[in-house]
């Protein structure tokens, strides 16, 4: 017999997640299945809404303005300015005290770790002292062994940018590592566990040996920014210590692919999941689907596949949030451009050689490739029709809009997932 | 290349020439380079691994997968020695989003180094030779279990373990049980049930029949309750533990057994279900990653996760709804084994008991356990395991449960070990809610 | 007249890298200039097969014989840049057996050791080879790297004395009515090591002899002093896999035709090719056919490319060349023979001489004949010592790779880096510092990455053909910024964003060509590593307009 739920969503990142959040909230039962883990690791943990329009004006003050504006199609332009508000602060009714930004329309300006600044609606409180919106002076810190992050190149670079202070940078060795290799969460780890690290003065704890490190360098800054890797799961007790220990305020550049800010996250929303009552299913695939009779097809069930068995798992009402061409929601093949799971149309040029420009960072068609929907987010076929009565989607997985070029992506997923989610759920309570 | 190398044979062969059959290449002379082709540099999988996360030493999944196939050639044959660090949790597996084989990868890596670089004379080869045919040892064990039990936990046999092979002293040897579950089902007078339309095989592994035959005697109880006829064909080690100490020839030879008498199981109409999460991830997962016997596929596309069967083949939680258990099993603190998270099973027993009145299961979370199967009792992995496992015995702390809960048998080592708790299996708890306790199951 | 310098070499290729290691060996003050970085031309476009000759060993026994020479050389004297892979020529069953027959023939008549192996023995040697294939010819072909070869010519080129001057385009020839005696170049950013953001100027250099190394660039140059240099540039497409599906060099065994050749390289494997002639070698359509043809027609041989991965594809331009008169219609058929033009006899130019045609693998041979030629216009006796003497980092390989030091690098780490830098290895790797891996894809760490820029300034490309750093799976995706990281703090921050800008677009160039399944996403996350994490796309530092940072939040309203 299949394993029933009210509402299936597949796919377990951004939108995935706050669909089946959205869901629940309208008391359905709530089942979301995952293959492999989500870009939530790969993106830097930022809430970004809109940073740029389509046409590339931008930095953008207030991004709610420009949503008026956005072409028919957008995903934004599909559920409306509204819902992109009410998503915004069911994020943060979620997210409480961990994400910071809400007080205000306006986007702040975060350093990225390429020394530049960027739009973003939302941030994590880890990144809140660093905003390069804020006039302090700035005191970068590098470490010897990752080399992602040229701390006083960064300063450089954002000066250049035109930040409104001082910004220095300076490369220092992280008491503790061993290996020129060592991964990110190894540094983390350190100091969640404040291990105890062998120094040139003796043993000491990680966060003393960093700060004192890094207390060497200090001089009129009052703030102090690192690579995101201060801590995992007691982040935001690491970030205290060592501000408490250098006596100003410590933030992160964000970072990643991997990012910790983005496991941060995905840890949370998890968290809310468990706590809402939504059941999780990981490392399993959608394979395939069955319809029942009647006039637009309904998926009556999916089939997930645990390595050979075949699974399958029925609901009322289905979302559809396996992402884009990196989460693999989109795939591509030399001829053609698919959705793997329900085969939803995903229009592309039939030539692949228009599906590219030739500046890296010009208007790339392959960024916009997903699926159209309808204002219920409903999949549309070539002819405009409904691909399927109870099938919605959201996310990366939705074409239209370029994410990068835009700032967008996040906001996006949650604008999406949060109406897909909720009009998913109050069906199938219907 | 000298001149004397070089091929000077005249030899033409004519165009009617016998060609043998392509025989399949040993596991460890597997060719996996195209596997890096799904690579695109991510690194989900380092920050999933448990090791990389407390010993710098280990330079994660993404190095010792996609990243060293490709910078193979094929005449290279010096695997970085740190890949006798994975503990084979498998957690990279499951974590990436480009479906990177790399578990396999890491398997053969591993056959490779033990193959080519590790002496056969060194101590650490023998111990992890030992470690790896745990089967071969336990029946010893189990001929004299109270003398055996008594000798291993004397300080002085953990001493000389330590100092001769490389075994941690900090661990208690596990007990073995004085009757085995195959002695018990010998006694028993095998299957109660005949059902030519309800069949499984039921795949024990080595603990379960040595150390913890409640477990198995649980998963028969539940099995015939719904009706079935069990069979327990002859089996050896499923080859996990030789995975994880690249034993590749010995995991060959048990695979082997295995796969033909599951596969003429299959062939009399039964499915296969096993009670041990790591024996169904090596059935399922790695026998046909790594081997090719016929019916390697067959057994691995009808190996199932025993309570998932049920769940899939009999309404499994409306038959618990309304029962309930005594107080002994009232509060749980649950772990999920990483090799039942790569099937897709983190989240069955939480959900399956939330149907038993009266029990609570507090999911601790997503962390290994890090005793990994044979990897925590290594000497020189011990205190990596512990600090693994410290977030999982710090979340089991806090849940403040009655018992623990798990479905691996070397997890629920681990997590008695480092807690205290006592462990249970989730078929324990089913059978206590469909059969009744286990005592008055034994009155049967 | 004084002159700048005794010889003047236009051109960074093989040949031109070749000539100027050979005369200034021989003791010849030499000046080499390059328009763009080493390599920039052909040599760097090649399917990098160091040839047996099998290839030629019907079509052109004398190409055929020298290969062979030449390939047992540059084993001796480039080691560390060849790999002895071993070739096989590969039956279909529909490929004639006639030509089988002949191409083994043909082979040993020109003393190249082959031996045939059937279908089965041929599947031994590589799994991957389709299970039809009926048999096959073993051959001593190898794999060159191209980059590393030209760079260790121009490295000791310099050790004896010559200048080397790269991103040096020559503007014009200099030339006293029937003499040519110099040229005049515009450095893209002055004399020396290229440094991005640094303002160019132009140099006018003399010599007493012009050797016009430029291939399929030649005519450009002649036509600057009227001299007109037939040269007929002929295109091929070469398609590179992510990781090497064989290991052995794989020649369909037939006549002649399209996409008849899959090269093991480094970590990849290149497919090759196709011949078709161009007007312009600067401006010529790279086109979808070609990439599809690779993988259609060469899966027939290796069928697991029907599926994998590529990462780019690149077109290279033959310098192919026939005397006026010849008349060959079909590229194919142009001879791969070099030519040496003495512009003073043919065309009563003195001064200048030209080299068209010919092949990679006898660059060496070439250079020593054409640096004999200048030797006697300039009556110089001395001789050629370019067949014995070992190349940098080529001396002594065997000690070194037998040596256990893997300088605190992972194992396979190491051994791909020891491979890359050869004798010069311990120089390069040893060091007291963190030491980190800049590009996880091919293996490269911070030592060596520097150790390029030592020699080739802010320009990233040029550390890449010494590295191969950015050239793996992701594209330089993750290590472009990493690389660029490097250059400071010896470099300031606009000229390092400008060195990442530039490399970052050539890596876009050839990925372009690789744009499906596993690569377009790869494509899509590097796009949204570079523009969603890093706003690189719309960095305020590279807009003309400012931002007005106070308008934006400043975090300061949550407190």
């Amino acid at each position: 017999m299949a394993i029933e739920d009210d509402v299936l969503v597949v796919g377990g990142g951004l939108a995935g997640t706050i669909a089946a959040l959205a869901a629940a909230d309208e008391s359905a039962r709530v089942r979301l299945v995952s293959y492999k883990q989500s870009t939530l690791r790969h993106a830097s943990g930022l809430v970004d809404v809109l940073g740029y329009t389509p046409a590339g004006d931008g930095p953008l003050v207030d991004p709610f303005d420009a949503l008026a504006d956005l072409p028919e199609g957008h995903p934004y332009e599909r559920v409306g300015n509204e819902a992109v508000r009410e998503a915004l602060s069911f994020f943060d009714g979620i997210a409480g005290d961990a994400y910071e930004g809400g007080h205000t329309d306006a986007n702040a300006l975060v350093p990225t770790h390429g020394g530049t600044v960027k739009p973003t609606a939302r941030y994590p409180g880890s990144t809140a002292a660093g905003l390069a919106s804020d006039d302090r002076d700035t005191l970068l810190v590098g470490f010897e062994t990752l080399p992602d992050f040229e701390a006083p190149l960064a300063a450089a670079h954002l000066e250049a940018a035109g930040a409104p202070f001082v910004a220095r940078g300076v490369t220092v060795q992280f008491p503790g590592i061993v290996r020129d290799d060592a991964k990110v969460t190894r540094y983390a780890h350190l100091l969640d566990h404040d291990e105890v690290v062998a120094t040139a003065t003796g043993e000491t704890t990680a966060r003393a040996a960093l700060a004192e490190t890094v207390r060497a360098h200090l001089e009129d800054e009052t703030r102090v920014g690192f690579p995101a890797i201060l801590g995992d799961d007691r982040a935001d007790a690491v970030r205290a210590d060592l501000a408490d220990r250098l006596g100003v305020d410590v933030f992160e550049v964000p970072m990643g692919p991997p990012s910790l800010p983005g496991m941060r996250l995905e840890e949370l929303l998890y968290a809310a999941l468990e706590d809402a009552g939504v059941r999780v299913t990981t490392g399993v695939p959608v394979v395939d689907y069955e319809t029942d009779d009647g006039g637009i097809e309904r998926i009556d069930h999916v089939v997930v596949d645990r390595n050979g068995t075949e699974i399958p798992h029925r609901a009322d009402q289905y979302v559809l949030a396996t992402g884009g061409l990196v989460g693999k929601g989109v795939r591509s093949e030399r001829e053609r451009v698919f959705e793997p799971i329900f085969d939803c149309h995903v229009p592309h040029p039939a030539d692949r050689y228009d599906w590219f420009v030739d500046d890296v960072f010009g208007d790339q068609p392959y960024a916009r490739f997903g699926l159209p929907v309808d204002r219920e987010l409903r999949p549309l076929d070539a002819d405009d029709d409904l691909e399927f009565e109870n099938l919605r989607a959201a996310g990366a997985v939705l074409g239209g809009y370029d994410f990068a070029a835009e700032k967008s992506g996040s906001g996006v997923s949650l604008a999406t997932g949060y109406v897909a989610g909720q009009r998913a759920g109050t069906e199938a309570g219907r | 290349m000298s001149d004397a190398e070089r091929p000077t044979d005249d030899h033409v062969p004519g165009d009617d020439e016998f060609e043998p059959v392509q025989v399949f290449p040993e596991a460890e002379e597997m060719d996996l380079r195209p596997g890096a082709d799904n690579c695109y540099k991510c690194s989900t999988c380092d920050t999933n691994c448990p090791v990389a996360e407390v010993d710098d030493e280990f330079p994660g999944p993404k190095f010792q997968g996609p990243e060293q196939w490709r910078l193979k050639r094929q005449d290279d044959h010096d695997i970085d020695d740190s890949v006798m660090k994975c503990s084979n949790c498998m957690r990279c597996d499951s974590a990436c989003p480009s479906e990177v084989p790399l578990s396999q990868m890491h398997n053969t890596a591993r056959g490779e180094y033990v193959e080519e670089n590790m002496s056969k004379l060194s101590r650490e080869y023998w111990r992890n030779r030992m470690l790896a045919n745990y089967r071969r040892l336990a029946p010893l064990g189990s001929m004299f279990p109270r003398t055996t039990n008594v000798v291993m936990g004397l300080s002085a046999t953990q001493w000389l373990g330590e100092k001769l092979l490389g075994i941690t002293g900090e661990r208690e040897f596990p007990e073995f049980a004085t009757e085995t579950f195959r002695d018990w089902w010998a006694a028993r007078g095998g299957a109660q049930v005949e059902n030519a339309d309800k069949r499984i095989a039921y795949f024990h592994g080595c603990y379960a029949n040595y150390n913890t035959p409640e477990v198995a005697k649980a998963l028969v109880r539940v099995y015939e309750h719904f009706g079935y006829e069990i069979m327990v064909p002859d089996q050896h080690c499923s080859g996990t533990p030789m995975f994880a100490n690249g034993m590749l020839e010995d995991a060959r030879r048990s695979a082997e057994t295995n796969v033909r008498e599951l596969a003429a199981a299959i062939a009399d109409g039964a499915d296969v279900v096993a009670s041990c999460s790591s024996c169904s991830m090596s059935l399922r997962q790695e026998y046909p990653e790594l081997f090719d016997f016929e019916g390697t596929e067959e057994v691995a596309a009808n190996t199932w996760d025993a309570v998932e069967y049920l769940r899939v083949h009999e309404d499994l939680e409306g038959e618990l709804e309304g029962t309930s258990v005594g107080d002994e099993f009232d509060d749980f603190a649950y772990h999920a084994p990483c090799h039942a998270r790569n099937q897709g099973l983190d989240g069955q027993t939480v959900e399956v008991l939330d149907a038993i009145d009266g029990i609570t299961a507090h999911d601790v979370g997503d962390s290994c356990s890090g005793i990994s199967g044979t990897y925590g009792w290594k000497e020189e992995n011990y205190e990596t395991s512990m600090k693994i496992g410290a977030e999982m015995f710090e979340h089991m702390e806090d849940a403040d449960a009655k018992a623990g809960l798990t479905e691996c048998p070397t997890c629920s080592m681990q997590m008695e070990h480092g807690t205290g708790y006592e462990i249970t299996h989730t078929l324990e708890v089913l059978e206590a809610a469909l059969v009744g306790s286990t005592t008055e199951a034994d009155a049967q | 007249m004084a002159r700048d310098t005794e010889v003047l070499v236009l051109g960074g290729g093989s040949t031109g890298c070749g000539i100027a290691r050979d005369l200034a060996m021989r003791g010849l003050e030499v000046t080499l200039v390059e328009r763009g970085t080493l390599t920039d031309g052909t040599t760097g476009r090649m399917h990098g097969l160091l040839h047996s000759g099998g290839r030629y060993a019907v079509s052109d026994q004398a190409s055929a014989t020298e290969c062979i020479q030449e390939n047992e050389i540059l084993r001796e004297i480039a080691g560390h840049c060849v790999e002895e892979t071993g070739g096989l020529f590969v039956q279909r069953p529909e490929d004639p057996d006639d030509y089988f027959r002949e191409k083994l023939e043909g082979c040993r008549e020109c003393g190249i050791p082959a031996r045939v192996l059937s279908g089965s023995e041929a599947r031994e040697v590589e799994p991957y080879l389709a299970d039809d294939v009926k048999r096959a010819i073993e051959v001593p072909d190898g794999a060159v790297d191209p980059f590393r070869l030209c760079v260790a010519n121009a490295i000791d080129a310099e050790t004896h004395g010559a200048r080397i001057e790269t991103r040096a385009e020559v503007v014009d020839l200099l030339r006293d009515d029937d003499d040519i005696y110099g040229v005049e170049v515009r450095h893209e950013s002055g004399p020396g090591k290229h440094t991005h953001a640094t303002a160019g100027t132009t140099e006018k250099i003399t010599a007493e002899y012009v050797v016009n190394a430029t291939g399929a660039w030649a005519g450009q140059i002649g036509a600057m002093a009227n001299l007109e240099i037939a040269v007929r540039p002929s295109k091929g497409v070469m398609t590179i896999m992510n990781v090497r599906q064989v290991d052995t060099v794989i020649n369909r065994c037939r006549p002649k035709g399209d996409a008849d050749i899959v090269v093991p390289h480094e970590t990849t494997a290149i497919l090759g090719t196709t011949d078709e002639e161009v007007a312009d070698p600067d401006d010529y359509p790279e086109e979808q056919w070609e990439v599809d043809a690779m993988i259609d027609t060469l899966s027939d041989l290796v069928p697991i490319l029907a599926e994998a991965r590529t990462i780019r594809s690149f077109w290279g331009v033959r310098p192919l060349y026939e005397p006026p008169g010849t008349g060959t219609q079909d590229p194919t058929d142009i001879t791969r023979d070099f030519f040496l033009l003495d512009h003073a006899e043919r065309d009563g130019v003195s001064g200048m001489a030209s080299i068209v045609g010919g092949k990679f693998t006898t660059y060496r041979m070439m250079a020593e004949q054409i640096s004999d030629h200048v030797c006697e216009k300039l009556g110089v006796t001395a001789t050629c010592a370019t067949a014995d003497e070992p190349l940098p980092g080529s001396e002594n390989v065997e000690i070194l790779e037998a040596g256990m030091d893997d300088f605190g690098l992972r194992s396979p780490v190491a051994r791909r880096s020891k491979q890359r830098l050869g004798s010069r290895a311990r120089d390069v790797l040893e060091t007291d510092e963190p030491n980190p891996v800049i590009c996880q894809c091919e293996g490269v760490t911070r030592a060596e990455i520097r150790d390029g820029i030592s020699q080739s300034g802010t320009d990233l490309n040029a550390v890449r053909i010494r590295t191969r750093a950015s050239m793996g799976n992701c594209q330089g995706g993750f290590c472009c910024q990493t690389m660029a990281n490097e250059l400071h703090p010896t470099y300031d921050e606009e000229t390092i964003r400008e060195a990442l800008d530039e490399l970052f677009q050539e890596r876009w160039k050839g990925e372009r060509h690789a744009l499906w399944g596993e690569q377009l996403s790869q494509a899509m996350l590097n796009y949204a590593l570079h523009a969603t994490t890093m706003n690189r796309d719309r960095d305020p530092a590279s807009e003309s307009s400012t931002v007005d940072f106070a308008a934006f939040d400043d975090g300061r309203g949550a407190q």
